[in-house]
């Protein structure tokens, strides 16, 4: 009986695997193979990839797209991470009349949708083009800015910080610590896990947005990699084993980031701190 | 802890600066617009619209030396997406001055951001272009695009599935749809292939099944519904069903999947605008199997054997530099006999601008085609266009028939598919 259980969960699990790795393997194939194969459904992995490679590097700004995207996510993850533990650490310990009624405030504006913002913050990133032109429309700042925090990773860390134990601020206090220098050596260093997962979520979120950076940039100089991909498709016959090829690209960084630091994200989500 | 925190900050540090150097060189191209000496246009396509508008500027440039176009490449959604944003948030700041628009999307754009667009009516003579171009393209007697590829439609046959069934491509010339299917029932039970490849989820097919009637799912004012009594998008349907139900139609999903269906010979033809040719021609092996013959019509009184699927245009915006992007356009696609033969030569485009349809380019003879002179053909379906208003919602009318079109495949009555979809029209559309 327990081995037809066991049996049976491995193979409800098995074909579980397949399906997920299915696209990837998909994927990884077509990327080897020519458009008019990849078309046809081939499952085969072809001979096509190093002439792939070539024209997608030769026709396409590829290294400036990866630059850009890097720039976009690396900067964009590590002002959230500064601005929203900041935020989440003082909603939850300092006391203040009014910050709960703050924070279900800021709560609120996780249920306005972003294309709902999307023509305010083109208008008002109109009017910053006029006196900061480096913070601008076409710049990678103005697609940075908004993302710094927003409601969910500030709720993220103010969860997390509820499980902080707050006699080590107590002692850090009479040991002499400045508040921030509490905040810097005793906060830090025992909520990595809740940094590491706010860091992922921020980074893939940053990697993979398409939407802002599609209206806000303009020139090729700062494409991201979601936008050269989908450029790549803007033909009436497009090339599907280049367009499969940029894809591995994009997708390399933020499987990598995931699995560098996995062990992390999943404490961290499940909100667990080691005293 | 202390050192990584030291570290975060000089890595973001050293990262900010080494933006904002390389943003202060980039900006200064960035500015196309505020700038009028560089001149910016948004284009889809890098192998055909983009292309096109290389050609012109190696043209315009031998006498105008200064001028200058930077042609950013965007895939038409997005470039759609762009110009809502920018233009409805209403600075025109990041627009550029020349923007290709499908003629489908192009009265939508015009009537909702009425002083975004340079009238071109001084530049370009709108008599000189094919006859249906002009409604999409223009708004309150004013010529706002320049009309540029033609998505004249064709039916690409394969001969030798043709001749395994006993039927030559004549056979398939200027037929109805009904006939269409007659044949196709015989040819798919002689050779196994199915006749034609369709997505019911993107019927695109009825659009240019009702433009052979002259008719489109907007009235004449391009905003009224005009869907219950329309005599040709009830043929249209019907037959897209009967296509389906009679099982000579093979099913696609996409766009590589419709792609796929004749490049691995599964289907005997192809329904579409004459941009599919590099597609077909993709599959070498197939070369000398295939001809075009004109698209079939609808069995409605004035149909023609002749349609358009796509096809776009070139508008200026109303931003510094307009006169200067109008001069350009009206001096290459709106004048130049010469550069509509290279568009032709180098790129496959078919343009609408009538007085350079002819000559040596348009008359060479395709061997992927069996040595028919394509082009030629194509142009000349080209001039029968029956000419109508795409009006302001053609998207989302083919949304509601989309919806409306499985509900008939599913066993509801065709008048009351089409009385429901006019009503759905009705309160959506206005």
């Amino acid at each position: 009986m327990n081995k037809l259980k066991l049996f049976s969960t491995y193979f409800i699990l098995s074909i579980a695997t397949l399906v997920s790795l299915f696209p990837f393997l998909w994927m990884l194939i077509s990327m080897t193979n020519k458009s008019v194969d990849v078309s046809n459904g081939r499952l085969l992995p072809g001979t096509h990839l190093i002439e792939n490679l070539k024209s997608l590097f030769e026709n396409y700004n590829v290294g400036s797209a990866l630059y850009n995207s890097f720039f976009i996510a690396i900067v964009a993850t590590i002002l959230c991470l500064i601005v929203s533990s900041l935020a989440g650490y003082g909603f939850e310990i300092y006391r203040s009349k009014g910050k709960d009624i703050v924070f279900n405030i800021l709560l609120l504006s996780l249920m306005i949708p972003f294309a709902a913002l999307m023509v305010p913050l083109f208008r008002f990133f109109g009017g910053v083009s006029q006196t900061i032109p480096f913070l601008g429309i076409n710049t990678l700042f103005a697609v940075i800015l908004p993302y710094v925090t927003t409601a969910f990773f500030v709720f993220l860390f103010r969860q997390n910080t509820k499980m902080f134990t707050r006699e080590l601020i107590e002692a850090g206090r009479i040991d002499g610590l400045s508040e921030l220098g509490i905040f810097i050596h005793i906060y830090m260093p025992s909520m990595k896990n809740t940094f590491a997962a706010a860091g992922i979520i921020s980074f893939m979120n940053n990697w993979n947005n398409f939407l802002w950076p599609l209206v806000i940039l303009q020139s090729p100089d700062v494409q991201t990699i979601p936008l050269l991909i989908s450029n790549l498709g803007s033909g009436y016959s497009p090339d599907f084993g280049i367009i499969y090829t940029a894809i591995v690209i994009g997708t390399i960084p933020t499987a990598l980031v995931f699995f560098f630091l996995q062990k992390y994200f999943v404490e961290g989500m499940s909100g667990s701190v080691k005293g | 802890m202390k050192k990584w925190f030291l570290l975060f900050s000089t890595v973001l540090l050293i990262m900010a600066l080494s933006a904002c150097s390389s943003e202060s060189g980039s900006n200064s191209g960035a500015e196309g617009n505020s700038n009028t000496d560089s001149i910016t246009a948004w284009a889809w396509d890098p192998l055909f619209n983009v292309a096109a508008l290389e050609l012109a500027e190696k043209q315009y440039t031998q006498e105008n030396k200064d001028f200058n176009l930077k042609i950013i490449e965007n895939a038409q959604s997005d470039i759609v997406q762009k110009l809502n944003t920018g233009l409805s948030s209403g600075t025109m700041n990041g627009m550029p001055n020349i923007v290709l628009i499908e003629d489908y999307r192009a009265q939508s754009f015009l009537k909702s951001y009425p002083n975004a667009f340079y009238d071109m009516s001084d530049y370009i003579n709108e008599e000189d272009f094919a006859d249906y171009k002009i409604p999409p393209t223009s708004l309150g007697g004013k010529q706002y695009g320049v009309p540029f590829d033609t998505g004249v439609t064709g039916l690409y046959v394969r001969t030798d599935y043709l001749e395994e069934a006993g039927y030559t491509p004549e056979d398939l010339t200027n037929i109805t749809w009904e006939e269409f299917i007659e044949i196709g029932k015989d040819i798919t039970k002689k050779t196994g292939k199915k006749m034609i490849s369709l997505n019911p989820n993107e019927p695109d097919h009825l659009r240019f099944m009702v433009q052979t009637a002259g008719e489109w799912f907007t009235g004449e004012d391009g905003t009224t519904a005009n869907i219950g009594d329309n005599e040709a998008v009830k043929n249209a349907m019907r037959v897209y069903k009967e296509m389906l139900e009679e099982d000579i139609a093979h099913i696609n999903t996409d766009w590589s999947s419709r792609i796929a269906s004749f490049n691995s010979g599964e289907v005997v033809t192809v329904a579409t605008g004459n941009w599919m040719t590099p597609s077909i021609k993709a599959e070498e092996s197939q070369s000398g199997k295939w001809k075009v013959v004109p698209v079939p019509k609808l069995s409605v009184e004035g149909a023609k054997n002749a349609s358009n699927l796509g096809g776009s245009s070139f508008y200026v915006l109303n931003i510094p530099g307009k006169e200067k992007a109008a001069e350009f356009l009206a001096d290459t696609f709106g004048n130049d006999v010469e550069l509509y033969q290279k568009l032709v030569s180098e790129i496959g485009a078919i343009g609408t601008y009538l007085p350079a349809l002819e000559g040596e380019a348009f008359n060479q003879k395709d061997e992927f085609f069996g040595g028919q002179k394509v082009t030629t053909d194509f142009v000349n379906w080209m001039r029968e266009i029956p000419r109508v208003n795409y009006g302001m919602h053609t998207y989302a009318a083919m949304d509601i028939l989309t919806g409306e079109l499985q509900n008939y495949r599913t066993g509801k009555k065709l008048e009351e598919v089409l009385n429901d979809a006019q009503k759905q029209a009705e309160a959506q559309l206005n």
